[in-house]
């Protein structure tokens, strides 16, 4: 494909806060420390679980679980694959990753001739790490959901103040709020404004090969995905 | 503001994720050509309103985006409970036999 | 001096820090713990404001919630409060008070004089006075306003913040006092996670304030603190002070504001953290323990500076070491107020105590007055209170054992102080705020909770009427104990042990009688507040008002920021006795929310400024404001609105813009349009029935407009949905409809048509939208995409393509809101801002120019497109819009809305109907909104034709053109209407409301 000297940039939701100047080493104290993990492919999966072969393929292309309970995540090293409706998942991992799985299980689900599909959301959501000892106080200030009870691996949409967000919970460090593109401005003054009392924190973000999300961050950044 | 189940997210849930959808299991005509305008006109317009229980539809969306049925009373508040709209169908319909 | 500084034991302020405050411009000193109330009297300051209606010289009555009569402005500028309860003012250094009444001055105040002929002030004197005539009220108003009203609010914005917090929990007790410490400590202990909150700055309740009592042992403080250290020891207990529960809503939804920091001095606010904090809490159990206030009685003058609550008297002295006279008489009906005269006693101040009882209190207690050197006077009532701005002495009667009624004189006796207690009244309100009803307890004359509670509402202590504090803390081990077996927990301890004592039956009276017919004796106040009297209540029952809630909106009876606390239950004994039936039968006004006042900002919280509401940006945005773009707000969505060059306004802008695009090529972002992914087997199905036109024969490459109806007919969307593959469509909709739309679909599937295999998935935000529109838009796609043919016959009007421009994957699709060539290209949103840079500089030579939402507007006006909203309001059907051509009548499934359009109605005559208006005068805009009248001399009241829809200059057509809706206006072509605005109707002609290009050649190049 002649590219003509075109020189695509990227650019995220929040890169308007220019976050990655004012990010700092998170340190052991009980600041809020946060920041957005851009430039992560995502993909809404539909499908019906009665359909023979459609977990499967799931399982076979991307090595995650289909979660069939309401709320739950399934996680691997390459990436997560969280249920937000009886038919309906959210399909989070590194874009080039993302792009290939999704070609594969459009191909796969044309071939079984499975109602089935997934739809590249990866240009209208953002995600952001919120941790530090009061991340939980942080999102109860805001939402009105018990923030408190979400178990570990599990995932909640809800409103946190008018804005609907998914917070995802994977370990007791910290969560993972998702959220649109064009929400991401107010969402994040609002998690800035809660935070406040706190002592709110742009960190930065390290890859971690054991974690699903954080590990996304080691590969690099791409300069363009063609679907 | 009321507390919701969902019953596919499987959660009491506060009313601000939800969205109130209407009087639920509103037959609409089969053949709408057939009705005459009286009967069309009951369709579109006419609501039980009731002091009382209400069978009616919420649609989770700040959540899973399905409709399902809730049986509230008008005056307490208080819901019996939620269903898919399928389960909530049958119940209905042994309640108004 | 009246009121003077005492050394009590176990008081609770801190004589080691003094503090000095300001009020009214005068310095005085006091200590850290005051109240501005106890500041005040223990400085000798009594005057604290005039009177709501007749400007009489008002002091401190009450110690907290209840106060009616010290409302005070604190601080100035834009920390300035108004209104604030001096009794619930902590004290801080430097803290700057005023008053908040009083016109000219508080020392002399105009309304004073009205105050002199009050009987001629009866309930709705204003209104019967000033009635006539009409046109002078704002004169009257000018005045009356001035001199009446209390504080100011504050002018300048609020510097400080205000946040919220939400709270899932077990159970949440409300009132910090003997019972609610102890229902905490039992729920703590059973490992429920338990809230405590109390409004004052200390737990204990009227512990803080009554000293003989011992429990389990220990002082009642000594009880309190090893209460609070086990509750500390708990990690499963919060205890809140400073947080007053003001709210209860259905399914234990409590709301509690906590006062953060308004106790500190404004310098030493911590400028991260909130003034107040609005706290909503979903127990599930509450506990309310929120105890019982003491009323006054009612008699003559009974509002003269001076003149307090035996509970005030008490308090004062025990927490806050303020002697509040040096000669006191105490008036009650009960044997509670002899603790407030004997502690005073025992301080050396000189007391009285008149009893309305003929026998008097337990007899224990009256030896122990007796001892203390108090002159007990039973059988005694206070006629009226002596003195104007300060207490200077009562007259007394005699008063019947039996019946209320005077049956001889009394003692004139020389005081400066006057303590009256009329009983307690149960602290109910949040009870009652959604729905539940008190009861009314003879014995105790009170309104009460009952014993049972309600669902998952449990109610301990003084609240249902237990004023003694070993049944208080009897009936709540109980009730909790109860409580968390139902909860299938256990309950660990015994309920602690308080000696019981002998108490004397109250007396059933509310009005000391004066021996004279009510209104002809001294003015006795029920509600201070309002100035509601006795007389008034009267005058209101003799004037027909039969129902309590009638009652009190004629008089004005528990309408102040007390909501009543002191005067609810005398209002209601006094209307009682003047209907002739008991209190029971007469019943209570409707406790509403709040219980007491919640700024705006502790209920606005963090949704102010820039979070006060949504704004969602595009991905150019930043591209936009490099070009200097104006906005406006779409929905939530901040759009460009037009890019002024240096110089030009608005007009100039959209002008130059207009004749761009026109003449060669515009570019606008388009990303706010929702855009919905449709797909499955039965997609195309869906689309038939869900939109009025027809879907079956829309080849995957092509695009179609299509008209959105609800049930009823009328058109509530439009948008342009593409074919990408047979199972497989783009759906756009309106900007502001989006989520509207998308919702329909799901409701529409769910509720209706669940068989028919489609899903439907959002993509507004995913896909980045740049209209390129204009003549030369092919040059300059041409320049970015070499894998498209845009050749006019192989990528035609309403086609679309996928493929690859500047270098991305796109979807390419041929469609025009302008009735222009035009493009609109979608490319993944991160790449969003990169995408509009590239187009800018392919478009550079072609001279491209951004355009916002007005030049939009002008370019679809001038092709006669219409806005969904703008143009339709829930009322255009398809016809009433000539959009007939999109309604597929044949279609096998009868779609969404068509059986509507057939009803004799939506079908019928004298319909509003689009059409276009040509002004005569070209030069005129018609203005928006603006009414159609058929004639020119059509006066007021005239039958309107319609309206104005739109309006623009076109600078292309070189003259103001405007869409309008006009009743049978399809068959109106021709004729000269008139449109009314600004006084002035204009003539103008119908026409079609195509403007420009007629047959679409344009948008076909």
């Amino acid at each position: 494909m002649p590219k003509q000297g075109f020189q695509p940039f990227m650019e995220s939701p929040l890169h308007h806060f220019k976050l990655d100047a004012e990010a700092q080493a998170r340190r052991a104290d009980g600041r809020i420390w946060c920041n957005e993990l851009p430039h992560l492919g995502y993909a809404v999966l539909r499908g019906d679980t009665a359909e023979a072969g459609f977990a499967q393929l799931v399982q076979q292309v991307t090595g995650l679980a289909l979660p069939l309970q309401a709320g739950a995540v399934s996680q691997g090293p390459q990436g997560v694959l969280m249920w937000t409706s009886p038919d309906e998942w959210l399909l989070v991992s590194h874009r080039q990753r993302l792009a290939d799985w999704t070609a594969q299980l459009d191909g796969g689900f044309a071939a079984q001739q499975l109602f089935a599909q997934t739809v590249d959301s990866s240009g209208g959501l953002t995600l952001a790490w919120l941790g530090g000892t009061e991340h939980i106080t942080v999102l109860r200030h805001l939402g009105v959901y018990d923030f408190e009870s979400i178990p570990l691996g599990h995932m909640v949409s809800t409103v946190l103040g008018k804005a609907t967000v998914q917070v995802i919970r994977l370990d007791g460090d910290g969560v993972f709020v998702l959220f649109r593109r064009s929400f991401a401005d107010y969402v994040w003054r609002l998690l800035r404004r809660a935070a406040q009392p706190y002592g709110f924190a742009v960190c930065q973000l390290e890859a971690r090969g054991d974690h699903p999300l954080f590990a996304q961050l080691a590969a690099p950044r791409p300069s363009l995905i063609l679907a | 503001m009321l507390v919701i189940t969902c019953p596919y997210c499987q959660e009491a849930r506060e009313e601000e994720e939800f969205s109130y959808a209407g009087e639920a299991y509103i037959a609409r005509p089969a053949v709408p050509e057939e009705a005459d305008d009286a009967t069309w006109g009951d369709y579109v317009f006419h609501r039980k309103n009731p002091r009382g229980w209400h069978w009616e539809q919420w649609q989770h969306v700040a959540g899973c985006r399905k409709v399902f049925a809730v049986k509230r009373h008008t005056v307490t508040y208080e819901i019996a409970g939620s269903w898919t709209l399928a389960d909530g169908k049958a119940l209905y319909l042994k309640e108004q036999a | 001096m009246s009121g003077y500084r005492i050394h009590r034991p176990g008081e609770r302020i801190n004589r080691q820090k003094p503090v000095s405050f300001q009020f009214d411009n005068v310095q005085y000193k006091a200590f850290s713990g005051d109240t501005l109330a106890s500041a005040l009297l223990a400085n000798g300051v009594r005057l604290i404001g005039r009177s709501f209606k007749y400007g009489r010289p008002r002091g401190i009555v009450g110690f907290g919630a209840e106060e009616p009569n010290a409302l005070i402005q604190l601080e100035t500028g834009a920390h300035t409060v108004p209104d604030l309860k001096a009794t619930q003012v902590e004290l801080y250094q430097g803290l700057l008070a005023g008053s908040t009444t009083g016109y000219p001055s508080l020392d002399f105040d105009l309304k004073g004089l009205l105050g002199k002929f009050g009987r001629f002030m009866p309930p709705g004197f204003y209104y019967k006075t000033f009635m006539e005539p009409v046109k002078a009220w704002p004169v009257y108003e000018k005045y009356i306003r001035k001199a009446a009203g209390y504080g100011h609010a504050p002018v300048l914005p609020d510097p400080e913040s205000y946040d919220h917090l939400h709270h899932h929990i077990d159970v949440l007790v409300v009132g910090g006092g003997a019972a609610g410490l102890w229902a905490a400590t039992l729920a703590g202990r059973a490992g429920l996670k338990t809230l405590l909150v109390d409004e004052q700055a200390e737990m204990g309740g009227w512990l803080l304030t009554e000293r003989r009592s011992r429990i389990d042992g220990l002082s009642g403080m000594d009880w309190v603190s090893q209460r609070l250290a086990e509750l500390a020891s708990l990690p499963n207990v919060s205890v809140l002070p400073r947080t007053t529960a003001f709210a209860l809503h259905d399914l234990n939804l409590v709301q509690a504001v906590e006062l953060l920091q308004d106790h500190l001095p404004l310098t030493e606010r911590n400028a991260a953290l909130p003034r107040q904090r609005l706290h909503k809490i979903r127990a599930h159990q509450v506990i309310l323990a929120s105890g019982a206030i003491e009323r006054p009685l009612v008699f003559g003058y009974n509002d003269v500076p001076g003149v307090m609550t035996a509970a005030a008297g008490h308090s004062y002295l025990n927490r806050y070491g303020v002697a509040v006279g040096r000669e006191v008489l105490v008036q009650t009906q009960n044997d509670a107020a002899y603790e407030a005269a004997l502690d005073l006693a025992q301080c050396g101040v000189k007391v009285m105590l008149a009893d309305a009882r003929q026998g008097g209190a337990a007899a224990w207690r009256q030896q122990a007055l007796k001892s203390a050197g108090v002159e007990l006077l039973l059988g005694h009532g206070i006629a009226k209170v002596l003195g104007d701005k300060s207490v200077s002495g009562a007259q007394l009667v005699k008063l019947d054992g039996r019946n209320n009624q005077v049956v001889g004189s009394g003692p004139r006796l020389s005081v400066d102080t006057v303590l009256s207690s009329g009983g307690l009244t149960s602290t109910v309100h949040l009870f009652c705020h959604n729905g539940g009803r008190p009861v009314w307890n003879q014995q105790q004359l009170s309104f009460v909770c009952p014993d049972e509670g309600r669902d998952n509402i449990a109610c301990v202590g003084a609240i249902t009427g237990r004023w003694e504090l070993s049944e208080a803390l009897g009936q709540t081990h109980a009730a909790v104990a109860a409580l968390l077996l139902g909860h299938g927990r256990g309950s660990s301890g015994n309920a602690p042990s308080v000696a019981s004592e002998e108490v004397a039956a109250p007396r059933a009276i509310f009005r000391l009688p004066d021996g004279k017919p009510e209104g002809h004796g001294a003015k006795a106040f029920v509600d201070y507040q309002n100035d509601v009297a006795a007389a008034d209540i009267h005058t209101a029952i003799r004037e027909n008002y039969r129902s309590i809630e009638h009652v009190k909106r004629y008089t004005a009876l528990g309408f102040g920021t007390d909501q009543g606390k002191l005067s609810n239950i005398n209002g209601f004994a006094i209307a009682a006795e003047a209907l002739g039936k008991p209190i029971a039968e007469v019943g209570t006004t409707t406790y509403r929310p709040s219980y007491t006042p919640v700024t705006f900002g502790a209920l606005a919280g963090p949704h102010v400024g820039e979070t006060f509401d949504v704004r969602r940006y595009t991905a150019m945005h930043a591209s936009h404001d490099a070009r200097k773009a104006e906005y406006e707000v779409v929905g939530q969505w901040l759009r460009p609105w037009y890019f002024p060059k240096p110089g030009e306004d608005l007009h100039a802008a959209v002008n130059r813009e207009c004749l761009a695009t026109r003449n060669s090529v515009g570019v606008m972002d388009a990303s706010t349009l929702g855009k919905i992914d449709v797909k499955g087997p039965d997609a195309r199905e869906f689309l038939n029935r869900i939109y009025s036109n027809a879907w079956s024969k829309l080849d995957p490459g092509k695009c179609r407009y299509g008209l959105m109806l609800d049930e009823n007919g009328m058109v509530m969307d439009d948008g342009v949905t593409a074919c990408l593959a047979d199972d497989h469509f783009h759906m756009t909709t309106t900007t502001g409809g989006a989520a509207r739309v998308y919702s329909w679909l799901e409701r529409w599937h769910q509720t209706e048509w669940p068989e028919l295999k489609v899903r439907f998935t959002t993509t507004t935000d995913h896909w980045a939208t740049v209209a390129v529109v204009g003549p030369d838009s092919r040059q300059v796609l041409q320049k970015l995409c070499t894998d498209i043919d845009f050749d006019k016959d192989a990528f035609k009007f309403m086609d679309g393509r996928s493929g690859t421009v500047a270098g991305l994957p796109a979807r390419v699709f041929r469609i025009s809101f302008s009735g222009e060539l035009a493009y609109e290209i979608n490319v993944d949103a991160n790449y969003g801002r990169y995408m509009w840079e590239e187009v800018m500089k392919a478009g550079a030579a072609f001279n491209i120019t951004p355009y916002g939402t007005e030049t939009m507007h002008v370019l679809r006006a001038e092709k006669g497109f219409i806005i969904v909203g703008q143009d339709t309001d829930g009322s255009m059907s398809p016809n009433d819009l000539a959009m007939s051509w999109a309604v597929g009548m044949k279609k096998p499934f009868s779609f969404l809305g068509k059986r509507s359009l057939l009803r004799s109605h939506t079908a019928g005559d004298g319909r509003k109907q689009l059409v276009g208006l040509l002004p005569l005068d070209p030069k005129v805009v018609l203005a928006e909104g603006a009414q159609i009248l058929s004639n020119t001399d059509d006066t007021v009241p005239a039958a309107m034709q319609g309206h104005v829809t739109s309006s623009y200059h076109s600078a292309f057509l070189g003259r103001s053109i405007a869409m309008a809706v006009l009743k049978d206006g399809s068959k109106r072509e021709g004729d000269t209407v008139f449109v009314w605005a600004h006084g002035k109707s204009v003539p103008a002609q119908v026409v079609s409301s195509v403007f420009v290009d007629k047959e679409g050649v344009r948008q076909h190049a």
